[in-house]
């Protein structure tokens, strides 16, 4: 440690090469991280280095394992759970159209939907949720790496790193995602509500382009049942309209209560109510208070799956 | 995708993708299939064996923790998003934190302080056989670090084949960290550029 410390070695833009080589202390990581989150050049600098980084995996030499180490993994898979598919279209597939080759993990493969409940629990707490535990088994790098792939969206990110940043600051929150101080669009229930979902392992989302300008990112956990809307750049409504979510099947749509939209920054919703995997979600513009059943056509369409 | 049932590498797969690639294979694997399973570890375990040795030098160490790799693999096979990146570097990205993590917090740490200065790349070919894929990565890989400069390929390579942070390699160079700092990112940037890598 002979550095001499300045205020260059603060600065994040520096950071990209070793951020990308894991190079970086886990709190390094963490303030560098937030920078990415609020800066889009950094970012893809960042992106850039960290798959250039990974293919300096491909210059190590290959070496071959002991016939141990197959054995010993294959005689693993039965019993080590997976996580399940992020939507219900998937698991449906899965449990519908499962290869044969499965009838060696028949457990695993062919109830995965409905095994979420009684098989992740068993096993999140050591291996799968290496951010909250076990660091013997995952340290805080590799967590940064699922980080990475699991919940890279850009959009998404910023927009759940902002929302956190909004909620850390407790009352901010409302008021920063509304013109109209004293009229919060969203309670820090709600926030937090958005955090547990984004902090999910199963945590799935989707960008879909909102009708009439702006864009909308949907967020889910099939193993939370929860969702959650995230809004960008939709319009603000005259008095007396509220934006109204819904959770829709085949049987029709239910409620899942309104919101109102910023004018600028993101805004969010969770969704009332549970969700089912495979619902989709579904927005329209209703009368204040809210309507039992759509009454216009949604603005905002995605499915969970 | 739910044409590929099998994990036969015919010719007659109807997917969209092209037959059985590492991110097909994940996506059977997210379904319980252990013969994708097992075939993408011959595929890629010495690849993610000789990352992970690299980093930690020691054999038994080391396939531990491909072990977990590919347990991880397994397990979370259902979270890996194609549109996102390739499966090669989702499945390398992981081995290499894990390898670090280890590294930084084991007797493997000792280990490696007694080969500084190891640092080729060229690696020995005859012990394993590879896919063809995996062998051209590895040759464009070689030609780019070759047009780094030797101080920028030596920080680079303590970092990502060391396990290094910043700061260690500073004391190691006796230079100061934000020059180590400045060291990887040119580097990186360079090798970015050279290996035409859009993120």
């Amino acid at each position: 440690m002979s550095g001499t410390r300045s205020d260059d070695d603060l600065d994040p833009r520096l950071l990209t090469g070793a951020y990308a080589l894991d190079a970086v202390s886990a709190t390094e990581a963490e303030s560098f991280e937030k920078a990415t989150d609020s800066s889009a050049t950094l970012r893809d600098e960042t992106d850039g280095l960290v798959e250039t980084a990974t293919l300096l995996g491909l210059a190590a030499t290959p070496v071959t394992p002991s016939t141990r180490l197959k054995a010993d993994l294959m005689a693993k898979l039965s019993s080590t759970p997976q996580l399940p598919l992020s939507g219900a279209g998937s698991a449906r597939h899965a449990a519908t159209d499962a290869p044969e080759s499965l009838d060696q993990a028949p457990d695993a493969a062919h109830s995965p939907a409905a095994s979420v409940a009684e098989v992740i629990p068993a096993e999140v707490p050591a291996t799968v949720s290496p951010a909250e535990a076990a660091p013997a088994l995952a340290g805080p790098v590799e967590s940064r790496a699922r980080a990475r792939w699991f919940s890279r969206p850009v959009g998404f990110v910023a927009g759940v790193a902002a929302a956190a940043a909004l909620f850390v600051g407790g009352g901010f929150v409302g008021s920063a995602l509304t013109d109209q101080p004293g009229a919060p669009v969203v309670t820090d229930a709600s926030a937090s509500g958005l955090a547990e979902i984004a902090a999910a392992d199963d945590v799935a989302r989707q960008t879909v382009a909102v009708d009439g300008g702006g864009t909308a990112t949907l967020v889910w956990s099939n193993e939370l049942g929860r969702s959650a809307v995230l809004v960008d750049g939709l319009p603000t409504l005259p008095d007396g309209k509220v934006y109204e979510a819904w959770y829709i099947d085949a049987d029709g749509a239910a409620p899942a209560g309104t919101f109102a939209a910023a004018a600028e920054g993101t805004s969010w919703h969770v969704l009332d109510g549970a969700l089912t995997p495979g619902d989709t979600i579904g927005v329209t513009v209703e009368p204040a208070g809210g309507s039992p059943a759509p009454t216009t056509t949604p603005i905002i369409v995605g499915e969970t799956a | 995708m739910l044409e590929l049932v099998t994990t036969d590498r015919g010719p007659d797969t109807e997917s969209a993708e092209a037959a059985v690639t590492f991110e097909s294979l994940l996506e059977l694997i997210s379904r319980g299939d252990q013969e994708a399973f097992s075939e993408l570890y011959d595929r890629t375990a010495p690849r993610v064996l000789g990352l992970v040795k690299r980093v930690l030098v020691d054999h038994a160490q080391s396939e531990e923790v491909a072990q977990e790799v590919f347990l991880e693999i397994w397990k979370t096979a259902s979270k890996f998003e194609s549109h996102r990146g390739s499966a090669m570097s989702w499945i390398l990205t992981m081995s290499h934190r894990r390898a670090v993590d280890r590294v930084r917090s084991s007797q493997a740490g000792h280990d490696r302080d007694e080969r500084i200065g190891l640092r080729d790349i060229e690696p020995e070919y005859d012990q394993v056989s590879e896919s063809v894929e995996i062998r051209i990565e590895h040759e464009r890989v070689k030609r780019a670090m070759a047009q780094l400069t030797e101080l920028q390929r030596e920080a680079i390579s303590l970092a990502y084949y060391g396990g290094y942070s910043h700061s260690e390699i500073a004391g190691i160079l006796s230079i100061p960290v934000g020059t180590v700092k400045t060291r990887l990112r040119d580097g990186m940037i360079r090798l970015r550029d050279e290996l035409g890598v859009h993120s």
